[in-house]
């Protein structure tokens, strides 16, 4: 998968997020993700669309045709309940295996 | 093709949508860099490096994206099935009366063809229950070239011969009824029995389930007396204890030692509960002049029922060099042994079958028509929706939504309809057939009543549907009369002269069989059956060792039942009319005729009987006397014969007076002839009549008899008078079958009865859904000729003249089903021709009849909507336009 060098997952964990305040097209999203990860996670601009589209299968996002704020036209994604569901469980599955890392590596003894 | 009939996505579709969701974001994305100070043209560049192989990822999401697309587009199906079928459902319950009238019709026709299959496939279709039950054959004598048209039974060499020298057959059994009196602990019993040969139970190839199966040593005449039991048997009378193996019972008061019980499953073709072996001595006395052996063989795999036939035939004409007198002429005769049980109801069966499909072709019609009113009736709804943007298939799609609800409907009252009618219908299957192939509805049956629902649901569903997609939607909207409606009128005009056409077939079907059942009542049997009991005595060679001795019990017997008060009459005969299977015959030479060289004399069927007997039962004397008190043991041996068997010993002569004998043999039985009476059907009505001879049972005994009683005036206590007087004399000889001649003569005649009975209630039914038919398309076309007949008032047509007009056109229609009819059923009463007795399948009465109750059904069904158009005011009629 393109953008393979990002931890696996991580790139849907965070698509899920930048939809959590309302529907947005795929050019804000992509947006959205660089500004929160201060570009220090290296994804390839263009992973994001096969992403978003496998994720749409799956039923977290639905799809539709709409403007944008400078009048042009865009796909807007927007999160389903199913979508919503997967954000929750996902943060606390992130959330717990970042501090178990994070203590593991922070280890001073043998 | 239009877009309409397209599945899946349209790939062009989805590239312009992909192409387009990354264009917008290159473009943003360059916007940005702009922003940053870039030029256009390295705008662009760096957004499309961020971006990576654009191509690649294209590809990809296009590949996702019709995916998605497609589950998309399923989920939507389902969803619009769902609202169909909510949509049906509503339309359905806004519409009860129609609702009802289809559920009843569909359920009316699902139900009967259910019933009629269930009845169909247990029966006839469902193997026998024996393993590779096709290898099974019932082996008969051909006499067919010596006049007999029945097949025969073997003769004891003859037997031998087909198991020591067929090269066809894996096994061959041979066996005799056999039915003994069981006594001990319990009531006397009589068991119906075989005695067979060792390899009975290798032919049906079903051991037993305790115990073992029979070995060549137990056939010898000098072993030891050992029998099988039926599971129903062992569990009725032993209580199912295994402990009865190797143990002693006690049949015709001696001990017979049990060797195995059979498992439940086991029905033997001939129905029996209780097996010995055959024990034939050998040398067998009774050689080839007995024909008393019944065999049934398996065939080895592979072989044919015609190589087997050629095989025995071979057998039976190498026999003829051995005893020409008996064998000249004399073939053999295989029939598959699932022919031979199921044989008597067969055709019946088929031809139901064939009536039953026409009952539901009647159904989908008569539906067909009811879809087409009520799509005519909704035009304006449907050309609304259309003007709404409803597609046509979408409509199209609805109605049959619409009438497969109905049929999936219609199925499950036919269902129950159909567990209903198969126990009417089983009642017409003899319990000897019943209890071989038991009836029960299977996998198979259920399966066939849901085809045939959706297949009628799509077959009355289809017309309507099309017709409505093809008829000007839009037009039907502006108005009324579109060339539509024109077009629909046209074919149902036709499926309802299509329905009256299927009525007058099974409504001559119905005839011919009333007629062949009427002619049945009609038959003179030659005797009279009414308050005649019968109840069968065998006297056991165990207690009553001489023959001389049965004499003297059947006289104490007779004569206190004489003298009971509540018997009016007592007579005896060794075998009684009207008893199913098992008739008696014997050689008889009229004295100094010899037969002409190298033909076999006639058999001539013989009864022993009391000497009131043939009084009692009212025969027709027509020459000489009846036997009297002098005709008894001692005394000169006498016989009273028929007017068939007169005019086959003496076509020229008088008999009464002459001599007849059993054989050229000077030594033979000679009897003196006293006296000719009527023609006798002792078999009942369907079976021709046979020369016949009766011999005084004083002078010629028999150890089995059936008693003929006649009560005073209440036949039970007759019977109870009967039983007293036997327990006096014999405390441990049975009573078999207690029944009376009215009982035989309707269990002979049960089949016939029935299937008239059954086939009218079908023909009852699909004329009563083709007046229907009549009845709904012509109320219809009045009302949609409102005004047209309003004008024709309006300008000085008489009512009486609409009335004429209408009446018409109703019996252009009757006359067009009935010719159609005749000839459908002039095709297919061939269908019933093994069912029919003293009618042809042209009866010309019965056609007739059968035509004028049809037409005037159709006319009376057109006369309400005849007299409705006669009454149309004008200017109503008008003013609505």
């Amino acid at each position: 998968m393109a953008g393979s060098d990002l931890f696996t997952g991580s790139l849907d964990i965070l698509i899920l997020k930048s939809l959590n305040w309302g529907p947005l097209h795929g050019y804000a999203i992509g947006k959205w993700i660089r500004q929160w990860t201060t570009e220090v996670l290296p994804v390839q601009e263009g992973a994001l669309y096969p992403a978003l589209h496998r994720m749409e299968r799956k039923g977290l996002l639905e799809e539709e045709w709409g403007v944008t704020e400078t009048n042009r036209e865009a796909k807007f994604y927007r999160l389903t309940r199913e979508g919503r569901k997967q954000l929750k469980t996902d943060v606390i599955r992130w959330k717990t295996y970042a501090q178990v890392m994070s203590r593991a590596l922070a280890a001073a003894q043998p | 093709m239009s877009r309409r009939f397209r599945f899946g996505p349209r790939a062009k579709d989805i590239d312009a949508d992909v192409r387009r969701e990354i264009e917008a974001h290159l473009e943003q994305r360059a916007k940005e860099f702009e922003r940053e100070g870039m030029s256009l043209e390295q705008a662009r560049n760096a957004a499309l490096t961020a971006f990576g192989d654009r191509e690649e990822i294209e590809a990809k999401v296009r590949a996702l994206r019709d995916t998605t697309v497609r589950q998309q587009r399923r989920r939507l199906w389902f969803d619009d099935i769902r609202l169909d079928t909510r949509m049906a459902l509503r339309s359905l319950l806004k519409s009860p009366t129609f609702t009802v009238v289809a559920l009843l019709t569909l359920g009316l026709g699902i139900g009967a063809n259910t019933a009629v299959f269930s009845v169909l496939r247990s029966v006839i279709l469902r193997p026998l229950p024996y393993p590779d039950s096709d290898r099974l054959v019932q082996i008969w004598t051909d006499h067919r070239a010596r006049g007999r048209a029945e097949p025969e039974w073997l003769t004891p060499p003859q037997y031998e011969a087909y198991v020591s020298q067929n090269r066809t057959f894996e096994f061959v059994a041979g066996y005799q009824g056999w039915g003994p009196n069981l006594t001990g602990e319990g009531n006397p019993e009589a068991i119906a029995g075989g005695a067979v040969s060792a390899d009975f139970l290798n032919v049906l190839g079903v051991p037993p389930a305790l115990g073992r199966g029979f070995l060549p040593s137990d056939d010898d005449p000098n072993a030891e007396q050992v029998v099988i039991l039926s599971d129903a048997l062992w569990k009725r009378r032993f209580n199912a204890d295994p402990k009865i193996l190797e143990a002693g019972i006690q049949l015709n008061g001696e001990i017979w030692t049990v060797i195995g019980v059979m498992p439940e499953s086991f029905h033997p073709p001939q129905q029996w509960e209780i097996l010995r072996t055959l024990r034939l001595p050998s040398p067998n006395p009774c050689g080839h002049g007995c024909i008393v052996m019944q065999a049934i063989g398996r065939l080895q795999p592979g072989v044919t029922v015609a190589q087997a036939q050629v095989d025995l035939q071979a057998i039976t004409e190498r026999m003829t060099a051995e005893a020409p007198q008996e064998y000249e002429g004399v073939g053999s005769w295989l029939v598959p042994l699932h022919d031979q049980v199921t044989g008597p109801v067969r055709p019946a069966l088929f031809a139901l079958f064939g009536a039953v499909l026409f009952v539901m072709l009647l159904a989908c019609v008569n539906l067909a028509s009811l879809m087409l009113v009520r799509a005519g009736s909704r035009g304006r709804e449907f050309g609304l929706r259309a003007a709404l943007g409803a597609g046509r298939g979408r409509i199209v799609r609805q109605l049959l939504t619409e009438s497969l609800v109905l049929a999936v409907m219609g199925g499950l009252v036919g269902l129950m309809m159909g567990w209903i009618g198969t126990r009417v219908l089983a009642r017409m299957i003899p319990s000897g057939i019943q209890s071989v192939q038991q009836i029960r509805p299977d996998g198979i049956v259920v399966a066939f009543t849901v085809g045939l629902a959706l297949l009628a649901g799509v077959v009355f569903g289809i017309v309507p549907a099309l017709q409505t997609a093809r008829a000007d939607l839009m037009g039907v909207l502006r108005t009324a009369h579109a060339q539509g409606s024109r077009r629909l009128g046209v074919l149902r005009r036709g499926l309802v002269a299509a329905e009256l056409a299927i009525a007058l077939v099974l409504l001559v079907g119905a005839g011919l069989l009333l007629r062949t059942f009427l002619s049945l009542q009609q038959t003179d049997l030659g005797f009279r059956t009414d308050g005649i009991v019968t109840a069968g005595i065998f006297f056991t060679p165990a207690r009553y060792q001489v023959i001389e001795r049965v004499d003297g019990a059947l006289d104490d017997l007779l004569q206190g039942l004489r003298a009971h008060p509540s018997v009016s009459a007592v007579e005896v005969a060794d075998i009684p009319p009207l008893a199913p299977g098992g008739d008696q015959d014997m050689t008889l030479l009229a004295d100094g005729l010899l037969p002409p060289d190298g033909q076999r004399p006639s058999g001539i069927w013989f009864r022993r009987v009391s000497h009131g007997y043939l009084s009692l039962l009212g025969v027709q004397l027509l020459e000489g006397r009846l036997f009297g008190p002098e005709d008894r043991m001692g005394t000169e041996r006498v016989a009273v014969i028929t007017r068939e068997t007169a005019r086959r010993l003496w076509p020229t002569q008088d008999a009464v007076g002459r001599f007849a004998t059993t054989s050229t043999d000077p030594e033979a039985t000679r009897v003196r002839i006293i006296g000719v009476i009527g023609d006798l059907r002792h078999d009942g009505p369907m079976v021709p009549i046979k020369p016949q001879v009766f011999l005084s049972l004083e002078q010629f005994r028999t150890r089995g008899a059936t008693l003929l009683l006649t009560p005073e005036n209440d036949r039970g206590a007759a019977i109870g008078a009967l039983r007293s007087t036997l327990n006096e004399i014999d405390a441990d000889m049975p009573l078999v079958g207690i029944t009376s001649l009215d009982e035989r003569y309707a269990a002979a005649t049960q089949l016939p009865r029935y299937f008239a009975t059954i086939l009218s209630a079908f023909a009852a039914a699909a004329l009563l859904l083709s007046v229907i038919g009549v009845y709904g398309m012509m109320a219809y076309s009045v009302s949609q000729r409102r005004q047209e007949i309003g004008v024709r008032l309006a300008l000085g047509a008489r009512p009486e003249g609409v009335l004429t007009l209408i009446m018409g056109e109703g019996a252009r229609l009757a006359l067009l089903g009935l010719g159609a009819g005749i000839v459908l059923a002039a095709l297919s009463t061939r269908l019933l021709q093994a069912n029919l007795y003293g009618v042809g399948k042209f009866d010309v009465p019965t056609f007739a009849v059968v035509s004028l109750i049809l037409v005037a059904s159709a006319l009376l069904a057109c006369w309400i909507p005849a007299r409705r158009a006669g009454a149309v005011d004008p200017v109503i009629a008008l003013r609505e336009e």
